[in-house]
């Protein structure tokens, strides 16, 4: 029942988010040819997009809270976001007029993060941890003191790619859908391993988890999948830590069934979230991390206090 | 499993070394020394979870040689309480240690069928603490490492813990356990393994070690014989 909720909540979302925008056109029943242009080329990839990404975004939050270990954890915890941002600023600072630029920036950022982190990973989840907060904090130096050499017409551009930006993704629909699929499969083979986890390193480690192997290869995977993420979108946050506790409390502790219904789950909230930031103030946009954190913000709060 | 000459580190400093000893099938040995001295390291290391100097061999082969899943096969360990944050409940706990079977019927011989499909985090010390002992007796393997396995259980369960653990002496089950409490034990151990925290381990037999001044020595606390049982030394009673 709980799965047919959300596969329903899936489709009723993206044909509300199809039919919401700057003007209303019913999804069945486009008046014109302009009509279903904005269908079927604008807002429909759009959808798919905010879908894929949020859905990456939640899986590398549920992945990187059992990898820590720590509930609070999230896609950026490690820095990756940060170096991300920095990279996408020096693209602009470099090429200007590019298109692609912040995109090709914030990837090679993004893996300069990943790697930085990775140097860290055989110290297990606490210090691998502290050393990611403090990359993220040199990180958001570095992206300052870019912010401050950038020149005045560039920073519009960058300050909306890093509160989120779905409007030009640079990353192919297919590419963002496939990676999505592949996530999701390598998820579920590591489900089992993951649930050990859940009991701490020792007690996995005696029930015959390979620990570094399985917190290398998580470590990658989510990074990986982060990097992808914000290369398509900017920096959008709170998907990667609200979701996978708000599936934790629908559907139970098991990966098996939270990281699936993380990446609905995600890819649902990024698209609601992207629907309204496109009408809200139409023709106009509003950033969609704006969106994320006014709906994550208080569903958090709710969390912490139906925990407590 | 066989130990020799085997020293255990934490960090640069030696917590026990030179122990030699045999845990063999159908027999307890029971871990006894005061706080630090390296007897949670010392049941790490034989679960092959810390590394340590000397050999320890299982079945004729170096533990180092065994695949994790192999001495996963081999080895059952119970440590610490696991974290609770994920919401993990009692039932998903016990199916994590072996499958689904036999959950129910062991969570009933612990006392905890009630608690099956409660979050662990809802649960006292003492419930989880039963919880990863029937964890621990769902995995069927011929070693059994035991740390601190009374600890947070009432009396009831304390007992109930005890007889437990000479059930599965009794059917071949090679047991080591660390245990705090002297008379559990007396009651228990066929073997001892004295670890003083200053780097030196005795090992013999539990007749032969169960000795006041040697205890006393050994935790820096005063132990009295009262009708023939060495008890802890509370003071006169008003």
């Amino acid at each position: 029942m709980r799965w047919f909720i959300l596969f329903s909540a899936v489709i009723s979302c993206l044909l509300l988010g199809l039919a919401v925008g700057e003007q209303w056109i019913n999804p069945f029943a486009a008046s014109d040819a302009l009509e279903e242009t904005i269908l079927w080329e604008l807002r429909f990839p759009r959808l798919l997009t905010a879908f894929a990404v949020g859905g990456l975004l939640a899986l590398a939050g549920a992945w990187f809270q059992v990898l820590l270990g720590n509930p609070l954890a999230e896609p950026y915890v490690l820095g990756v976001a940060g170096s991300a941002s920095a990279g996408a600023v020096t693209g602009l600072m470099l090429m200007p007029e590019s298109a692609w630029a912040m995109s090709a920036g914030a990837f090679v950022g993004a893996w300069i993060g990943i790697v930085t982190v990775m140097l860290f990973s055989h110290l297990g989840a606490n210090r691998m941890l502290l050393a990611g907060v403090v990359l993220a904090a040199f990180w958001s130096a570095v992206l300052a003191l870019l912010l401050a050499l950038l020149p005045e017409q560039g920073l519009f551009r960058a300050f909306a790619w890093m509160m989120g930006d779905l409007s030009h993704s640079d990353i192919p629909v297919p590419v963002l859908l496939l990676a999505w699929v592949i996530a999701l499969i390598c998820g579920l083979i590591l489900s089992r391993s993951l649930d050990k986890l859940l009991l701490g390193e020792r007690h996995a480690e005696a029930l015959g988890v390979d620990i570094k192997q399985l917190r290398s290869r998580l470590l990658l995977l989510a990074s990986a999948v982060t990097a992808l993420a914000v290369t398509a979108a900017g920096t959008i946050g709170f998907v990667g830590l609200v979701i996978p506790h708000l599936m934790r409390l629908l559907f139970g502790s098991l990966h098996s069934t939270i990281l699936p219904a993380s990446a609905i789950g995600g890819g649902l909230l990024l698209v609601l979230a992207d629907s309204a930031a496109r009408t809200i103030i139409a023709p106009a946009e509003l950033p969609v991390g704006i969106l994320t954190a006014i709906i994550g913000v208080p569903v958090f709060l709710f969390l912490l206090l139906r925990r407590s | 499993m066989k130990l020799a000459d085997v020293t255990v580190k934490r960090g640069e400093s030696t917590l026990l070394s030179g122990l030699s000893c045999q845990i063999r099938a159908g027999e307890v040995t029971v871990v006894l020394g005061p706080n630090g001295a390296g007897k949670s390291s010392l049941l790490l290391a034989l679960a092959g979870l810390i590394p340590v100097l000397g050999i320890i061999e299982l079945q004729g082969r170096p533990l180092s040689a065994y695949h994790r899943m192999e001495l996963t096969a081999q080895v059952a360990w119970q440590g610490d309480l696991p974290p609770t944050e994920f919401g993990l409940t009692v039932k998903q706990r016990l199916e994590l240690a072996a499958g689904e079977s036999d959950v129910e019927s062991t969570a009933a011989a612990m006392d905890i069928a009630p608690l099956l499909q409660r979050p662990l985090g809802e649960l006292s010390s003492g419930e989880r603490q039963r919880a990863e002992l029937a964890a621990l007796m769902l995995r069927d393997t011929p070693i059994w490492l035991l740390d601190e396995p009374t600890a947070h259980l009432d009396l009831k369960h304390q007992i109930h813990c005890i007889q437990m653990l000479k059930s599965q002496r009794d059917k071949g089950r090679a047991i080591m356990t660390v245990l705090h409490d002297i008379q559990q034990a007396m009651a228990i151990a066929d073997h001892l393994i004295l670890i003083d925290g200053k780097g030196g381990a005795e090992y013999g037999q539990a007749h032969q070690l169960f000795e006041g001044r040697k205890l006393t020595e050994l935790f820096d606390a005063p132990l009295t014989q009262q009708g023939g049982v060495l008890m802890p030394d509370y003071g006169d009673h008003k």
